[in-house]
């Protein structure tokens, strides 16, 4: 009796990639039920309780919202056993401070707020006319990008009164880049971080967030759960400046910062032929 | 306070805080140095000293749409001349 050509030899398999779209696309659907389902049964009653006026009503929303996301990355561990996360335990020593921050995938910000429970951010103006979710950063205290017009007076007020929020130990977290990066590298950086660190003589922590991008693809609506990745982020250092010196220099202290992110950047996975799925190889 | 007064502090204040100098008396700040509304808030900051008095919300408010340094002082000297007749 022949045997077949190949038989019992070791035959590659074909890339079985719809079976990694699948476990994405259920992933992903229930990351959105924990974001939408998930939110108005687990969460909505305590902002509703919340938005009654004799509590401080940004303070309770800004733990609520970092309880919320603390619940969303608490799935992701649960449900991508393939991601690793690595979280820097000194980004918890991090008070009263302005966060910059690299920015490569939408859920940076998501990390943040997890990380810090008395915290506050600098969102896009068009955000704030989102029906409810708009009504949730006004309420959580977020500050517009940019306060022309009718914004003016809400900017005006929250920033005067930021150094009295920062000494309560909160912290404002910003990406300089404005926008998420889509090839990994530093975008320009805008000043108002460095300019509201200046005008609240606070501190600067720097921190740098990796490999979000590989998780949640800027473009991409599915997460990538199945590929094996670590998400990491770390705080690369704290600094006063010497705001009130005449050598101080807002330029200087930007070049600085973005030389340390620089500098902290680790090789992308995917440019060093790491495995990109459970199969792959 | 005289404007040429008004107008030598508001230009030392670009130099110290801004690292702007020389700036034209009618060039777009935003446009030509990237002063944005956090400067503007800074600079209100550094107006209330010069005046020696806190502006109020509605005051700050109406600055935000100022664009130039003659407007700066434009904006100073009105609101002297409103404290000087309290």
């Amino acid at each position: 009796m022949s045997r077949l050509p190949n038989a019992g030899s070791a035959v590659p398999r074909p890339p079985r990639t719809w079976v990694f779209t699948m476990i994405d696309l259920l992933v992903t659907l229930l990351l959105w039920g924990y974001f939408t389902v998930g939110f108005v049964i687990l969460f909505s009653p305590f902002y509703a309780l919340a938005s009654i006026p004799v509590f401080d009503r940004t303070r309770a929303f800004q733990w609520f919202n970092h309880l919320f996301y603390r619940g969303f990355f608490g799935l992701c561990r649960l449900t991508m056993p393939r991601q690793n996360w690595r979280i820097d335990p000194a980004i918890a020593s991090i008070r009263s401070s302005v966060v910059v921050c690299n920015h490569a995938s939408y859920i940076d910000p998501l990390l943040l707020i997890s990380l810090f429970a008395r915290h506050t951010t600098i969102v896009k103006n068009r955000l704030f006319s989102i029906p409810i979710f708009g009504r949730m950063l006004t309420l959580s205290g977020y500050l517009p990008s940019d306060f022309q017009g009718p914004l003016a007076g809400r900017m005006i007020e929250r920033l005067d009164r930021m150094p009295a929020f920062l000494d309560t130990g909160a912290n404002l977290f910003v990406f300089p880049e404005g926008t998420r990066s889509r090839n990994r590298t530093l975008g320009t950086f805008n000043p108002g971080a460095f300019k509201i660190a200046r005008l609240c003589r606070a501190p600067l922590a720097v921190v740098r967030i990796e490999n979000s991008d590989r998780l949640f693809t800027p473009g991409r609506f599915l997460f990538n759960t199945c590929q094996a990745n670590t998400i990491s982020v770390r705080l690369l250092t704290q600094m006063t400046p010497d705001y009130d010196s005449a050598q101080f220099s807002i330029k200087e202290l930007i070049d600085h910062v973005r030389a340390l992110l620089e500098t902290a950047a680790e090789p992308d996975p995917a440019q060093e032929g790491a495995t990109t799925r459970p199969d792959a190889g | 306070m005289t404007r040429v007064e008004i107008q030598a502090n508001i230009l030392k204040v670009f130099s110290d805080r801004f690292e702007i100098d020389h700036p034209g008396m009618d060039e777009d700040l935003r446009e030509a140095y990237e002063f944005d509304s956090i400067d503007a808030i800074e600079l209100l900051r550094e107006i209330e000293l010069v005046l020696g008095s806190a502006l109020t919300l509605n005051e700050k408010k109406a600055a935000m749409d100022i664009r130039t340094i003659n407007q700066i002082v434009d904006y100073v000297e009105a609101l002297a001349k409103a404290r000087a007749a309290d």
